[in-house]
């Protein structure tokens, strides 16, 4: 008799720390909890998010979660098109510094590999954009021409590490363009104030 | 005037000399009991303008249960309640929500050190949006300029203001950061506070009791106390509230970060992220394999602070 219950008591300690590191396991610390998530969540299914009023273009690519709309650009150049004025006709020199973009600064690309004009912008026909292949890019995918460069930025932009969503973090996928956040022409972020300011700890 | 305090003080050493039987003790006791609560009756009535309207919705408020106890239909009648007393008392029409948390979501926040500017338009954000007391400057963010090399943020500067970025420093941002194992949740003795199941980690305001043990248990600095009665000018209140989120606290109550629980469970941005104009913040539900802050999780480098104190903060630090 004595000898069984020496067993079930043997087995019993065995059999506790092995339910307990099952427990452990399962234990739901998020890093569990994210790894065990691999289903798709549906984010549509928020129905509160709504579609924003805001011009949105769909974007040429894909992201993880599929397809996605990016915020359209060219309603906010101030001179689009920019046909109307690169034409064959003659300008009038009192006309010249705003023919001439004199307003725009350039400090893109570091020392001598400051870009010019033409690296970015079509050179026959200036309502597009053309990457280096010469291939024409609407300015509302202006994203295809920043990549070429800047892939690594563009592979977190499609992700989502870099930029981000516009309003909703559920519903369909609304990013902002490389265009809404950096100046093309000096894409650099400036010094300035904060907008407020923190009082010191112990107060 | 001498002999008034002398009075005083022979009074005083007669009560506590007089020695009192059990029985006297207790009749003395219910009387002031029963004195005690016709005050709370009459307390309204006298020498205030409330209205009677007013003075039930307080005496039905009072008696209200904690919020994780009451049924949906008292959380209806409560936010009612109190979207009918902001009206009575001050004048503001506000649409308070008690809307339940999604289903498989579960909320994360990720914190890019590399892109920030410290330009705070996000401090900034979050008072207006959460109706924090101007009086106190009540923050809920904290961003400090940091020397590159240095992860603990009781090294850098939490009050700079210079034009920013400034170079060779980096910023890093701190608020709650909704712990899973929330020390937090198990200092407070009335259980005012508890983790949604959507991970946000929200404070029911009314049974706050200011013991102020909670912040005192959290080591990352997440909590905020009225000291005093928080004030927001009549035309800066956001009056889209949640009864968890940014309503109206009193003095003497806890507040902390809520995710905005108010925009968030509505499927938008934290009013934090949706401001930063650096994209620096990320946010999104961690049980979505697709979502942007699983990106981040999968293919950055990450980590978060004071991991190994084991809270599990769901709030990463990631760098380009």
């Amino acid at each position: 008799m004595k000898k069984i219950f020496l067993r079930s008591g043997l087995l019993f300690l065995f059999l506790v720390p092995v339910a307990s590191l099952n427990a452990m396991a399962s234990g739901g610390g998020v890093m569990d909890r994210i790894h065990d998530a691999d289903e798709p969540f549906d984010s549509m299914a928020i129905d509160s998010a709504y579609q924003l009023p805001l011009k949105t273009v769909r974007g040429k690519e894909k992201w993880q979660g599929g397809q996605f709309r990016v915020l359209a650009r060219k309603d906010f150049i101030n001179k689009f098109r920019c046909s109307v004025c690169h034409t064959d006709k003659k300008v009038l020199v009192k006309n010249a510094a705003l023919f001439t973009h004199g307003d725009i600064v350039m400090n893109h690309g570091q020392g001598d590999d400051g870009l010019a004009c033409i690296q970015c912008h079509d050179e026959d026909n200036r309502d597009f954009l053309a990457d280096s292949s010469g291939k024409k890019i609407d300015f509302d995918h202006s994203y295809q021409l920043c990549g070429q460069c800047h892939f690594r930025q563009k592979r977190d932009w499609l992700g989502g590490a870099h930029g981000k969503r516009d309003v909703y973090w559920a519903g369909e996928r609304v990013i902002r363009n490389c265009t809404s956040c950096h100046s093309p022409h000096s894409p650099a972020f400036k010094t300035k104030m904060p907008e407020t300011y923190s009082l010191p700890l112990d107060q | 005037m001498d002999s008034r305090k002398k009075e005083g003080q022979m009074k005083t050493i007669d009560i506590l000399e007089k020695k009192t039987s059990r029985r006297s003790f207790m009749k003395k006791l219910s009387i002031a009991a029963a004195a005690g609560s016709a005050g709370l009756v009459a307390g309204g009535c006298v020498g205030t303008s409330e209205s009677t309207e007013e003075m039930g919705l307080k005496w039905e408020e009072y008696f209200k249960k904690n919020y994780r106890m009451m049924t949906p239909e008292e959380k209806d009648e409560t936010v009612v309640r109190l979207e009918k007393l902001a009206k009575l008392q001050d004048g503001v029409d506000i649409q308070m929500s008690n809307q339940e948390p999604q289903e498989k979501v579960l909320f994360g926040y990720a914190f890019n050190i590399s892109r920030c500017k410290g330009y705070m338009d996000c401090v900034e954000a979050c008072v207006q949006e959460n109706n924090l007391d101007r009086n106190s400057k009540t923050q809920y963010i904290r961003i400090f300029e940091m020397d590159s090399g240095q992860q603990d943020p009781t090294s850098g500067d939490g009050k700079y203001h210079h034009e920013v970025p400034v170079e060779n420093k980096y910023y890093m941002g701190i608020q709650c950061f909704h712990c899973e194992n929330a020390p937090c949740i198990r200092a407070c003795p009335t259980k005012a506070t508890w983790r949604e199941p959507d991970g946000i980690v929200v404070v029911d305001y009314d049974w706050c009791i200011g013991c102020r043990y909670c912040m005192a248990a959290c080591p990352f600095w997440g909590r905020r106390f009225n000291w005093g009665k928080p004030e927001v000018p009549k035309e800066e209140i956001n009056t889209k509230q949640h009864y968890l989120g940014n309503r109206k606290r009193m003095k003497g109550a806890m507040e902390k970060c809520t995710f905005c629980v108010q925009r968030t469970r509505q499927g938008k941005l934290p009013a934090c992220a949706d401001a930063c104009p650096t994209g620096s913040r990320v946010f999104g539900n961690l049980l979505d394999p697709d979502s942007e802050i699983r990106y981040v999780l999968k293919h950055k480098k990450v980590f978060r602070f004071k991991e190994e104190l084991g809270t599990d903060p769901k709030f990463w630090y990631f760098m380009d």
